[in-house]
């Protein structure tokens, strides 16, 4: 049976404390380098903060993980890529990356609508000693490659593992867990798979208060987002939902 | 001997005698067929595969060690909170640091810095040998001079996680030889410091009791960013408080700017910089006039409207203010450092040795001594690496520090090699500010790079007769095992009389495995307050590394300050 693994993600319970961004750069091996910017750094869990534009007592801030949203219909990355580095794969629902197959042309980056994809712009490097402490589940890409999140596959690998182990079909849902969803200290990331109904995560995606960000463009991401303050849900509409503090009057 | 000849339109090939003519037609058919060919066969895109494969994968790019994998359970020591963790080891070195679930208070949750903290024993700045001003020198140098210093004249020792066995060992050390043992407290500590001065019970023994309050005021605590124990106040406010309109617990932020726990607030009270004794007042002063407190205690001297005028908000303001924060009580008022004024307004609201308030989790009654800036008449001052890299002593003393890492500036006449992320054991005593008592064991994980000593080990070598604490900490699980008290969180919660012999429950908490302990009967606990605190000057806010007393972040924390924008660059912090 194939699934359709998501997030919903509260976002009245997201404090923007880091811990999901910091939780999933050391999962995905990804090295944090002396030249990188927020232009140029590699941050497949970014998390925005936003406003309703008011001043004073008035003023009202929320924080909006960003991360790959899985696009399930049409999916932008999928459809420019020359090398056929990106694909849907079909038995997880997961936008899958191969490095090895990209050139790093980034047209995947440009056609991306969330700006979720970022680029090796450096060789992969570490102070010395400290490649110890690199996570084996997870290959260290090179320069020249496109990155993004991909559900820590790596996860998805070893719960696979450890059911075939175990003379199982099905995966424990308990043994595959994204680094971000472990990390919330506020529990308000909840992952599921959607091909399943009764997930909790497919109940909850289904709420009034769940809302996609720019739904608009018909690529159904699998990454929903919940609040009860409607000036966040207004804010998924938004053309500028990518610059680094959002205003919403 | 036959050659071949090539012609215009034809190649005539000999082999062996024998003629084979290759047509300009067979050529074209070959080609023809090749291309077909090439269509279909994978050997072109698999050697492309594999050429792009070999070209990612350089010898000098790094790549993850191999080896069996393992998770164990531990401990954050990196602070005195004390988080659950559990740690991903691969060939013997941790991989991954993610949170313990079954820790009974962390609940699986960590600050952002801990997920890094497994890098941290290779960062540049990590402090490998002994250092002598700027030169390079040897422990058995540093340990002859502090010998020598330690008969010429007193000694200081200053220690920043106070209530493990390795602070017996200092303060057994220092009082030996004559000397103080003095502590440095972190900001939430310090805050319950005037309840000490009023009750006579110590900091150590007193927590807040977030769990039973429905109501928190809090005066500029990050309560939401680093305040604590990060899982302890988070998930509660997650489960009661994040997203309702009339939530069950109501979190009030008084604050001078919208920060990540005023942003989240149910209400956020904008005031002025430094006024938050003005508030405090203003709110007493409300509560006795409205008669919404029982008429008990000094009245504060300052005015509702003279309040309102330094906190920037009007009089009718702080009146409504003092009426919601005794429409859903318990209402526990939380100072974000050391505010008389502020622990004050907990003494007039009745929320002393009460559930939902200050309480009194352990019997503990000794009080323990906090260390100044300024340092005189000491001939040596021994710094434990626990103290927070920013407390730099004004001394003429020869300083003796410990450190895991060099964070720069440190004035220290000797800088001592310390063990860093887990490379040492060390027990784990009760959070500060935490209303339940607890005890857990971080067992050494990781071996040492580098000739490392902890400063108990140090003074242990000068002085043999100091009982180690190895004996200590299994003397205090013979202790907990002979009260029976309280349970251990581990796979299983197990109450403590289950377990056969102390040996039992000190492997227990070896395997990462907490007590916690059941908790005093409240009402023996009170503060009497003769007079309205006088107004003192509140420490500026810290930024949200603060707390964080380690003088490096992790690599990673640049992902949150460098390569996004989600948090303020760090101000003394060397990432």
């Amino acid at each position: 049976m194939s699934a359709r693994y998501g997030m919903v993600i509260d976002l009245d319970r997201c404090t923007g404390c880091g811990s999901c961004m910091m939780a999933c750069a050391a999962e995905s091996n990804v090295p944090a380098l002396p030249q990188a910017s927020p232009r140029t750094g590699i941050t497949p869990m970014l998390v925005r903060k936003v406003s309703n534009g008011k001043e004073g007592n008035r003023r009202r801030e929320a924080f909006i993980p960003i991360m790959c949203m899985q696009c399930e219909h049409d999916t932008p990355c999928v459809k420019v890529c020359p090398q056929q580095a990106v694909e849907v794969d079909k038995a997880t629902g997961i936008v899958m990356q191969m490095p090895q197959r990209c050139l790093g042309c980034r047209y995947c980056m440009t056609a991306c609508p969330y700006h979720a994809r970022y680029f090796n712009w450096w060789d992969p490097a570490w102070p010395a000693g400290m490649e110890k402490s690199l996570n084996p589940g997870v290959a260290v890409r090179m320069r020249g490659v496109v990155e993004k999140c991909n559900l820590c596959h790596g996860r998805l690998h070893a719960a696979k593992e450890k059911a075939a182990a175990d003379g199982k079909r099905e995966i424990d849902p308990a043994d595959y867990v994204p680094a971000c969803v472990e990390a919330c200290p506020t529990g308000a990331i909840h992952f599921g798979n959607f091909a399943d109904a009764n997930d909790p995560a497919a109940k909850e995606a289904r709420s009034p208060e769940a809302f996609r960000l720019l739904a608009r463009l018909g690529t159904e991401p699998k990454v929903y987002y919940k609040s009860k303050e409607r000036w966040v849900r207004e804010l998924a509409e938004s053309k500028s939902a990518n610059s680094s503090e959002v205003q919403h009057g | 001997m036959r050659v071949a000849t090539c012609k215009l339109g034809a190649w005539d090939v000999t082999s062996e005698g024998r003629g084979m003519k290759f047509s300009r037609r067979d050529l074209l058919v070959w080609g023809a067929g090749a291309a077909a060919g090439l269509m279909v066969t994978p050997v072109p895109w698999k050697v492309l595969d594999d050429v792009s494969i070999w070209s990612q994968n350089w010898s000098w790019i790094p790549q993850p060690g191999r080896g069996p994998v393992e998770v164990k359970s531990s401990f954050c020591t990196l602070c005195p909170q004390g988080c659950g963790l559990r740690v991903r080891m691969a060939a013997g070195w941790p991989v991954g640091v993610a949170g313990l679930k079954t820790h009974p208070l962390s609940q699986g949750a960590m600050c952002p810095l801990a997920f890094g903290a497994h890098q941290l024993n290779w960062h540049p700045q990590r402090l490998k040998v002994v250092r002598h001003k700027a030169d390079q020198s040897t422990w058995q140098a540093a340990q002859a001079e502090f010998a020598n210093a330690c008969k010429e004249g007193p000694v200081m020792v200053i220690d920043g996680y106070p209530g493990r066995a390795a602070s017996s060992v200092l303060e057994s050390f220092a009082q030996k030889h004559g000397g103080q043992y003095r502590v440095v407290l972190g900001a939430e500590a310090r805050s319950l410091a005037p309840y000490e001065a009023w009750s006579g019970a110590p900091v150590s023994a007193l927590g807040y009791d977030v769990g039973h309050a429905n109501t928190i005021l809090s005066f500029g605590a990050p309560l939401l960013d680093g305040w604590g124990m990060p899982g302890q106040f988070t998930r509660l406010w997650a489960e009661r408080a994040a997203g309702l309109s009339d939530p069950q617990l109501r979190m009030i932020q008084a604050e001078s700017s919208l920060s990540r726990t005023a942003a989240r607030a149910w209400q956020w009270v904008q005031i002025r910089e430094g006024s938050e004794f003005a508030l405090a007042s203003g709110l007493a002063r409300a509560l006795m006039e409205q008669n919404l407190v029982p008429a008990h205690g000094p009245v504060p001297f300052m005015s509702i409207a003279e309040a309102a005028g330094r906190c920037g908000i009007s009089a009718d303001a702080i009146t409504e203010l003092a009426r919601v924060i005794v429409a859903h009580r318990p209402t526990l008022v939380i100072a974000r450092d050391e505010n008389p004024a502020v622990a004050a307004l907990n003494v007039v609201l009745g929320n002393v040795g009460v559930p939902g308030g200050i309480v009194r989790k352990s019997k503990e009654d000794r009080r323990i001594h906090t260390a100044d800036r300024d340092i005189s008449n000491t001939r040596a001052l021994l710094i434990d690496a626990s103290v927070p890299w920013d407390f730099v002593p004004r001394t003429d003393a020869e300083v003796f520090r410990f450190a895991a890492w060099d964070g720069g500036s440190s004035n220290a006449d000797w800088l001592l090699p310390a063990p860093g992320f887990l490379e040492s054991e060390t027990d784990v005593p009760s959070a500060p500010a935490s209303a339940i008592e607890s005890y857990g064991i971080a067992i050494k994980l990781v071996k040492a790079t580098s000739d490392v000593r902890s400063a108990a080990e140090f003074v242990a070598n000068l002085e043999p007769s100091l009982v180690s604490a190895e004996k200590i900490i299994r003397q205090r699980c013979q202790d907990l095992w002979q009260k029976r008290a309280g349970v251990v969180h581990g796979q299983e919660i197990t109450p403590v009389a289950k377990f056969a012999s102390a040996q039992k429950l000190e492997e227990e908490l070896r395997r990462g495995s907490v007590w916690v302990g059941e908790g005093l009967p409240q009402g023996g606990f009170h503060c009497e307050l003769k007079e309205w605190p006088a107004d003192v000057a509140a420490p500026g806010a810290g930024d949200w590394t603060s707390e964080w007393s380690v003088p490096v972040l992790p690599a990673l924390a640049s992902k949150l300050h460098v390569e996004s924008n989600l948090r303020e660059r760090p101000r003394r912090r060397n990432a």
